[in-house]
């Protein structure tokens, strides 16, 4: 499915073009019909490795395949969707004139109820006639969710899905991963918070400082996460997460961003 | 393919819909509209006055909207990141960039013809620069002197712009298309605001380096039946001056208002040559442009 080797990036910043590592020496395999989620603080590297993987940006080195075909290949993107971290549209057009456009650039065609059941399904039906320029940010991310789902892609990959949005936002949009887990769809999400950890996902990534700390099923996750709240039931935990697993990811990110 | 025209024609409705866009159309349309009142300040020529500031108008408006939206089609698009959702489609670089270029192209052509149209209405109540072509004339012109299908058969008299104004149009359609091409290089080395100055820039040289280099070249004189050179400018100067005017575009070429002034025909020739080398640098600057975009890390 998705195979990532020994992935790394670097950009050059400043005037002297000072290297900068965002990425270092990334293995990770996305297993099919599973939902990844791709934990980490800010910077982590989270962002960088999904465009990686999407062909927005080209890796510095190692290589990263998508059913077979290499990520910056067009090929690699035929049954895979994206959505962004804040997506926006372009001015003056309306919803439908957009995902209309959208379901032009797939490899095969897309008839006008497909592109209904995907509004319907991002829950952005109702605002289709509407100019995207006038939407709020919980409808612009309905709406490239729509975008991404179109064409019914095996892969979807979400960049930050949930960030912005309100609490309602944020129930109905679990709501929607939760439908497309359930029709066995690959899903690879990143965020950073980590209460998303438990109730989504099958597997779990973590990343800090650009490099991968951890990446296991959730029950082994869970498992140890258990363990390692025990011992330390005699600390005080922190006060924001309220279980095993939050506590545990969140000291792994804190003593990792440490070293 | 099929994906490039559907491009083409997101990109047009986009733009045709930016406020950039239709300022400009408007503001020339009202300045095409107002050239009847500037020319009626001269007590001669009203008429040439008319079209060279008409001509200026479609000129100068047409070369804003290719800088302005050339530099702004796609690296607005990677600033607003909407572009993230168009390339991570099963489509390559290239393409996207074809149907954002020609997108542009086609939203030139769309403001250059109706801004014609404006001149054409105005010229036409005015009575002034339009040549009378009827059907009949054409009909005898054909040599057969009968009445031709779809022609009617009552006297009734066309009237149509002379030929060096409609390639005047066309010229100013090359023109337009061949800057946004530079200006869409420059975008994606550089900020918005810079590639536009570097476009403006690239087009004013580009308009006097042929008169430039003129003035560099040695003066001669015929004296005693040799020739000789009575003049000539610094050495590193002429060379400089030459070696801009090979590299970059002549734009002179494109402007024919003084023809256009005094219906002067231009021929096959001239036209044919002029248009070639604008599609040519236009697509040179525009395989330079999917060169880089296609390295491009886009984040």
């Amino acid at each position: 499915m998705i195979e990532i080797k020994n992935a790394s990036k670097y950009f050059r910043v400043g005037f002297f073009g000072t290297k900068k590592i965002a990425v270092e020496d990334l293995s990770l395999d996305i297993e099919e019909g599973k939902v990844t989620g791709f934990f980490g603080p800010n910077g982590a590297g989270k962002s960088t490795t999904i465009k990686m993987i999407v062909g927005l940006i080209k890796p510095s080195g190692g290589n990263i395949r998508i059913n077979g075909f290499d990520a910056s290949d067009y090929r690699a993107r035929i049954k895979l969707g994206y959505l962004p971290e804040n997506p926006s549209f372009p001015r003056g057009l309306k919803g439908i004139e957009i995902i209309n456009y959208y379901s032009k650039l797939l490899n095969k065609k897309i008839d006008k109820n497909e592109i209904d059941d995907a509004l319907k399904l991002a829950g952005i039906f109702y605002a289709k006639n509407i100019h995207a320029h006038k939407y709020s940010k919980g409808m612009t991310q309905r709406l490239a969710l729509a975008v991404s789902i179109l064409g019914d892609p095996e892969i979807l990959i979400f960049d930050e899905p949930l960030s912005g949005l309100d609490p309602i936002g944020r129930k109905e949009f679990k709501d929607i991963i939760f439908k497309l887990k359930e029709r066995k769809k690959t899903i690879f999400f990143s965020s950073h918070v980590l209460a998303d950890s438990k109730e989504m996902c099958d597997r779990i990534a973590v990343m800090v400082n650009g490099r991968l700390i951890k990446n296991e099923n959730l029950e082994d996750i869970e498992s140890e996460a258990a363990g390692y709240a025990e011992e330390r039931k005699d600390e005080g935990l922190p006060a924001e997460y309220s279980t095993p697993l939050e506590i545990y990811l969140y000291d792994l990110m804190l003593k990792s961003r440490k070293n | 393919m099929k994906k490039i025209l559907y491009g083409i024609m997101y990109s047009f409705k986009e733009i045709k819909n930016s406020k950039i866009f239709y300022s400009f159309l408007i503001f020339a349309l009202i300045l095409i509209s107002g050239s009847y009142f500037v020319s009626q300040t001269s007590f001669i020529n009203q008429g040439r006055i008319m079209v060279d500031f008409s001509i200026f108008a479609i000129s100068i408006f047409n070369i804003f909207i290719g800088i302005f939206i050339g530099a702004s089609a796609v690296y607005d698009d990677i600033e607003k990141k909407s572009i993230f959702l168009s390339i991570t489609r099963p489509l390559k670089r290239t393409e996207y960039l074809i149907g954002r270029f020609l997108g542009l192209a086609a939203a030139i052509i769309f403001s250059t013809i109706i801004m014609m149209l404006i001149f054409y209405l105005v010229l036409l109540l005015m009575h002034k620069f339009i040549v009378p072509a009827s059907p009949l004339a054409i009909a005898k012109a054909a040599g057969s002197g009968a009445k031709p299908a779809g022609v009617f058969s009552a006297p009734f008299t066309f009237y149509l712009m002379p030929q060096p104004l409609i390639i005047q149009g066309l010229f100013i359609i090359i023109e337009s298309i061949f800057i946004s091409a530079a200006a869409l290089l420059f975008s994606l080395i550089t900020s918005k605001a810079l590639a536009s100055v570097f476009a403006i820039l690239v087009f004013f040289i580009g308009n006097v380096s042929s008169r430039m280099n003129d003035l560099v070249k040695p003066v001669k004189k015929i004296i005693n039946g040799k020739v000789v050179i009575v003049h000539q400018a610094n050495r590193v100067l002429a060379h400089t001056v030459r070696f801009i005017y090979t590299v970059l575009p002549n734009f002179s070429i494109f402007n024919i208002s003084s023809e256009a002034a005094y219906k002067i025909n231009i021929s096959s020739g001239v036209i044919f040559y002029r248009i070639i080398y604008g599609i040519c640098y236009t697509a040179l600057l525009f395989i330079i442009s999917s060169l880089i975009f296609r390295r491009k890390d886009i984040g």
